[in-house]
């Protein structure tokens, strides 16, 4: 197929030809493959341009660390920008682009910035956009964006779904590597419940790039023995392409599964999640997240063709791809060999390996030149490497022609899970790197994380953290015996730090995806910046997708250098979940479109619907606000002509989404006293009280009212926006301040379908359908009580109250029954005229009767406010709010208060928010009298009205003010009133 | 902040089936209880950097008031008890 | 008289039953009822079964507590209005009964992947060795709250409040979507 396909590769099926697009050119990869192995596959070493210069730039890393090689994937609501080409799984039909290049990889009209390298320095945006202000937004903003940014995001809604999901296990293991394998199978094989996740397509790890055998097996035989019984064993789930991306507290783990991001898109199964964010609740975790390779410092390091040593391993053992045909080695460690022997026993020359140790002391016994006490101080090549500058320990340069360079400069114990709940790492110079922190409750670190290096060293820590982790929870376990560990003998790789080539010429980088070089970070230092969080902001070393895996240390190494002190004392900057990064779609999760939040539905939902309602969104709920009929083209035609109908005739509401608590206990009364601030230790079985709650601060909280149905029973109501406020508040009240009173609250909300009927027919129509006697007499205002309805065919609870200032009632049904009261109350009314309204009349008709809600409800207003101050009981001992009610600021009697406003002229309009003034005084807030809370059209006096706050407003009734909208500029004359439009005398409601 | 919360009803929950309502407080004062003693207990608030006490309320589950005692330095949950034994124990 | 036509009208949307092999099933419960007792602080359950039993031995005793002194006794048998009266009239001092028949709604959840539905849901550790058959709880799944209970080996019943029934139906039947469409 392509030249650098060679054999072997343990994760590919060479049966599988998968096609694929890069940039639009169509080449082909095997099923196996990741993005990066097939594009490395097909020879293609150039695949991005580096963020800042543009530079040409290539595959690094065979893993989740990738800095450089991010790809667009995939098309129209399905793309995913910033995709690791190495994490990603190649699927027949995948459609990859390269980003931050135009108009194409090979040829960037950006990489002019490459030119101006000297002036892009560390801090060039904060020192250069400066001034002046007003181009910020305008000029560099929209400047900087469109240069900079990484992928860009569709504009498609992505048509996946995805979900959330718990999960709990006895041991979480965090790496399905050699060391994770060995914990997962000690505890399974104990019966523990074992959660084993991997970010990988297969769980492996390291054994997946090695090549040579492990106690004499072949390492994959080994794998496939230890997976094989993982697999049998009931108790262990192993969950591959997770990511374990955060740990919180309380030992919760949050990791993302890609369930069916590998597939192509006519195998994806639309009623699976494509990706699955998990909780997992653990109650032991073995951290066995390996180690990351670093690289090493030094001009053109960047060039595509330098890789990690390791990953040249993996692309060579895993998937059958040679990194090139003439490759030289730069590392400072005996590990790194490892990748000369492998390339050698696959037939490609190993030029040279340049070891900057002086005496490398390790057993390499291959063809390839060993060149000591030398560093790379440069490369060379247009879009990819084509030879190495060496300089000698004795100063002298050679050139060597290479098409690959793997690079090694030891390695980073991956700890950033160990760190997320604030734990630090500890600088080893043992290692060379930093170690996961001291003390990590309820987690163990063990295998390469932990220092340790080779399949065989990395079993035996496995296991032995396992059956530490399982003697924490009580269980007896013992270490898994797996081949090659009776072998291990610890040995010590003498890695020799090498922060940066000294020599280097040209850009060296740290950071590769924030083209970071060491010279930034020297330029930092010397500006001040020198403390390792400051020094990444300043440099930007470290940000973005890739948050530093293969900078940081190198980064930190240099501070350290120049600072002359250890990295230790530099020490990191903070890890924060997550660990790579994780798409907004699963963060989501299935919380989108209608699924945002749940819907409330009223029982009398679906007869609204059959009688045409308009709905509103209130909470939760779906209310009905109107019922437009034939010929009603704009909502008030409905809204005047419902008001119009309840005033004269008689109108039905579905009020089932008031809240309603039944409250029961022999304390019921007294409870209800404190609660309210006004009386209600005397209230007689069968009537209904309107009252209201006051905070403890003395505002007022809620109002509503509450009957008495029987010896310490009481059903009180609630608004629709309080409902779930005033249960809790109640609650508080009954187990906090007072729990020796017997007060017990049951919500009865959603038992009720409730419904007001309203008019002055309204006694006629329920006449019909109630066998109790509902007469004037019988049951007068304010009058509650159980009735039987239908015949004895239903029992329901009749409230003689009135919201609308009409002779009213509400009539409250069991749930499943409500559509059929209502039918019937239409029905009963029909020789009356009834109609359904909604809650836009509801609204008026409470105007116009000078009725407050949450509009006046607004948490700044008294009783005394609204004009029911006498309603607070002065006699009352003790009551929530009783106290701080009473001071000074909320009795003073020029505060704002409930009046009613019209305009002068009856054909004047005037909005809601409206601010109040005294005629002639300038326009200015520093003149304001109070606002204007609610207004409406009021169909039955043919003008605006509204309520508003005025300083002094009862005594100023009669009074002309000037309503001014400061938003739209305009001033209306208007003249405060009596906030009771309609009935003031309230005869209506006694009729 | 905890992930979990041990319920003493319910087990161990997750966060999102509580709301806070914020620190405890000195306790509601007598009705006799001067202006100032009043003021205290409304408005008045430590915001410590370590032990810290609580009212969580249950909302997603048992619907109880508790009193959760953790370390707003270390996320470490010492004690969670239901609030009712609060006054019967006469404790602040 | 007008004859006015009463109908318990269900809240749920029509039943899509799977077929037979599908390892997660989602049906209603329409028949029952579900009464809210709450004691007072002394009160417990052993006591409130024993007067259950003498009062209304005909409903049995499945009682799911959702809080401290607070039960749904829920059972299969329609209460009438007057039966309800008799049992209210009749229960020891120590108990008041809320009918929420009406208010909290019943499901089941069965099969083998009932566990694996609910979790997308609750936080609430299923596994057959931490919840017991006959053990209940009250918990949110997703956004709505429910009482799980476990019935059977892999049977859960929930109870909704009402208005939120459909909701959460339509939401495990997007959870249940992928096994019942493998």
């Amino acid at each position: 197929m392509t030249s650098f396909r060679i054999e072997g590769g343990t994760l590919i099926d060479r049966s599988d030809v998968r096609r694929f697009t890069f940039n639009g050119e169509a080449l082909s990869g095997i099923g196996g493959d990741t993005v990066a192995s097939a594009l490395l596959a097909n020879g293609k070493q150039l695949v991005g341009r580096s963020f800042k210069y543009h530079r040409p730039r290539g595959i690094l890393t065979a893993g989740a660390a990738e800095p450089n090689a991010l790809l667009t994937i995939g098309r129209d609501g399905r793309r995913d920008p910033n995709t690791r080409a190495t994490m990603a799984e190649l699927y027949d039909g995948l459609e990859a682009r390269s980003q931050n290049c135009w108009p194409n990889v090979s040829f960037d009209i950006g990489a002019a910035n490459g030119l101006l390298g000297p002036l892009l320095g560390a801090g060039f945006y904060y020192k250069t956009f400066m001034w002046p202000a007003a181009f910020w937004e305008k000029v560099y903003e929209p400047l900087i964006r469109k240069a900079a940014g990484l992928g860009r995001a569709s504009y498609d809604p992505d048509p996946g779904y995805y979900e959330k999901c718990w999960a709990h296990c006895d041991l979480l293991v965090i790496g399905a590597g050699p060391t994770g394998l060995a914990a997962a199978l000690t505890a399974g094989r104990a019966g523990a419940r074992v959660i084993i996740a991997d970010e990988g397509a297969q769980p492996g790890g390291g054994f997946l790039a090695e090549g040579s055998p492990v106690g004499g097996k072949p390492a994959d035989t080994v794998l496939a023995d230890i997976i094989g019984e993982l697999h049998a064993l009931p108790n262990v789930e192993i969950r591959k392409r997770t990511t374990v991306f955060a740990a919180y507290d309380d030992q919760v783990f949050g990791a993302v599964e890609r369930v069916q991001k590998h597939l192509p898109e006519n195998e994806i199964n639309p009623h699976r999640a494509m990706e699955r964010l998990w909780r997992i609740v653990a109650r032991q975790v073995v951290l066995a997240t390996g180690a990351e390779e670093r690289p090493i410092v030094f001009g053109g390091n960047d060039r595509p063709g330098v890789m990690m040593a390791g990953a040249m391993r993996t692309y060579l053992n895993a998937y059958g791809v040679a990194p090139g045909k003439r490759v030289a080695l730069f590392a400072n460690n005996s590990q790194a060999y490892q990748t000369a022997v492998d390339l050698e026993a696959r037939g490609i020359e190993v030029a040279a390996i340049i070891d900057p140790r002086t005496c490398p002391n390790i057993n390499y016994a291959g063809k390839a030149r060993l060149i000591a006490g030398a560093m790379v101080r440069d490369t060379a090549g247009r879009r990819a490497i084509k030879s190495i500058t060496v300089r000698h320990d004795d100063g002298s340069d050679e050139v060597i022609a290479v098409d690959a360079l793997g690079v090694s400069g030891g390695y980073s114990p991956i700890v950033h899970l160990a760190c997320h709940r604030g734990g630090k790492p500890v600088w080893s110079d043992a290692h060379i790197g930093f170690m996961p922190p001291e003390k990590t409750d309820g987690m163990t670190p063990c295998g390469a994380v932990a220092g340790k290096a080779g399949i065989a060293a990395c079993f035996a820590a496995g296991g032995v953290a396992a059956v530490k982790a399982l003697a924490e929870l009580g269980v007896m376990g013992e270490a898994a015996s797996l081949p090659g560990v009776e072998q291990t003998a610890e040995t010590v790789d003498h890695i020799q730090p090498v922060w940066r080539v000294a020599s280097s010429k040209g850009k060296a980088f740290v950071d590769f995806q924030n083209d970071v070089a060491a010279s930034d970070i020297t330029l930092a230092m010397r500006e001040g910046y020198d403390h390792v969080e400051l020094a990444k902001r300043y440099t930007t070393n470290g940000m973005a997708t890739d948050q530093g895996k293969t900078s940081n240390v190198n980064a930190i190494g240099i501070l350290a250098e120049n600072k002359r002190v250890s990295p230790g004392e530099i020490g990191t900057t903070t890890f924060r979940p997550f660990y790579t990064p994780v798409c907004f779609g699963a963060l989501v999760g299935a919380s989108k479109g209608m699924d945002f939040q749940p819907v409330r539905k009223s029982p009398l939902h679906g007869w609204a619907e059959r009688h045409g309602a308009k709905f509103v969104e209130t909470g939760l709920w779906y209310r009905s606000s109107w019922f437009p009929k034939d010929g009603e083209t704009f909502w008030r035609d409905s809204v005047d002509r419902e008001v119009n109908t309840v005033r004269t005739k008689v109108g039905i509401c579905d009020v089932s989404t008031l809240g309603k608590i039944e409250v029961f206990g022999t304390d019921a009364a007294e409870f209800l006293n404190r609660v309210y601030c006004n009386a209600f230790l005397k209230l007689p079985v069968g009537k209904a009280r309107y009252g209201i709650m006051l905070r403890e601060d003395g505002f007022v909280y809620d109002d509503g009212t509450t009957s008495c149905l029987g010896e310490n029973h009481y059903f009180m109501t609630t608004t629709t926006a309080l409902a779930a406020g005033v249960l809790t508040h109640l609650e508080f009240c009954a187990q906090v301040l007072w729990p020796e009173l017997d007060v017990r609250l049951a919500s009865a909300t959603d038992q009720w379908a409730q419904m007001a009927v309203a008019g002055p027919r309204s006694r006629e129509v329920l006449s019909k359908i109630i066998d109790d006697d509902i007469s004037n007499e019988a049951f007068p205002f304010l009058a509650a009580r159980e009735v039987s309805m239908f015949g004895g065919r239903l029992k329901g609870r009749l409230f003689r109250i009135s919201f609308s200032g009409e002779l009213a009632y509400e009539i409250a049904v069991p749930a499943g029954y409500g559509e059929s009261v209502a039918d019937a109350v239409m029905i009963a009314g029909e020789e009356f005229g009834i109609a359904p309204y909604g809650t836009e009349a509801l609204g008026v008709m409470r105007i116009e009767k000078g009725h407050v809600t949450h509009a006046e409800i607004n948490g700044t207003v008294t009783p005394a406010d609204l004009g029911m101050g006498r309603m607070v009981s002065a006699k009352k001992d003790d009551f929530i709010g009783r106290v701080m009610n009473l001071r000074e600021g909320l009795v003073d009697p020029s505060r704002p208060s409930l009046v009613g406003i019209k305009p002068k002229s009856p054909s004047d309009k005037f909005a809601t928010g409206s601010h109040i003034l005294n005629p002639g005084d300038d326009v200015s807030l520093a003149n304001d009298q109070g606002y204007v809370t609610s207004m409406c059209h009021s169909p039955t006096l043919g003008h605006p009205v509204g309520l508003a706050l005025v300083k002094n407003g009862p005594k100023r009734h009669g009074e002309e003010v000037v309503i001014w909208n400061g938003l739209a500029g305009t001033t209306v004359t208007g003249i405060l009133c009596d906030p009771a439009f309609v009935d003031p005398e309230n005869e209506k409601l006694h009729a | 902040m905890s992930s979990l919360v041990k319920c003493p009803h319910c087990g161990l929950r997750p966060r999102e089936e509580f709301t806070i309502r914020g620190e405890v407080a000195a306790p509601r004062p007598s009705a006799g209880a001067d202006e100032a003693t009043w003021f205290d207990h409304v408005y008045l608030r430590d915001n410590p950097r370590g032990e810290h006490r609580e009212y969580w309320h249950h909302a997603g589950g048992c619907r109880r008031w508790l009193v959760l005692s953790r370390n707003t330095l270390t996320h470490e949950t010492s004690d969670v008890v239901d609030a009712s034994t609060l006054k019967t124990e006469g404790a602040r | 008289m007008h004859e006015y036509p009463l109908e318990n009208r269900f809240a749920f949307p029509s039943n899509d039953a799977a077929g037979a092999g599908a390892s997660i099933n989602l049906a209603p419960i329409r028949d029952g009822f579900v009464f809210h007792v709450l004691g007072d602080a002394n009160s417990n359950e052993v006591d409130l079964k024993q007067a259950l039993v003498k009062i209304a031995p005909e409903l049995g005793t499945d009682l799911r507590s959702p809080s401290p002194n607070q039960w749904f006794w829920v059972g299969g048998a329609d209460v009438s209005d007057s039966r309800l009266a008799e049992i209210q009239a009749e229960i020891p001092e120590q108990f008041v009964l809320a009918d929420q028949t009406h208010g909290r709604l019943r499901m089941v959840l069965f099969g083998a992947s009932s566990r694996s539905v609910l979790a997308k849901g609750t936080m609430v550790d299923l596994s057959p060795e931490m919840f017991a058959i006959g053990q209940s709880t009250m918990t949110q799944i997703g956004h709505i709250g429910a009482m799980i209970t476990r019935t059977a080996d892999d049977s859960f019943e929930l109870i909704v409040l009402r208005s939120f029934a459909s909701t959460l139906w339509d939401e495990l039947q997007h959870m249940a979507a992928e096994f019942r469409h493998p």
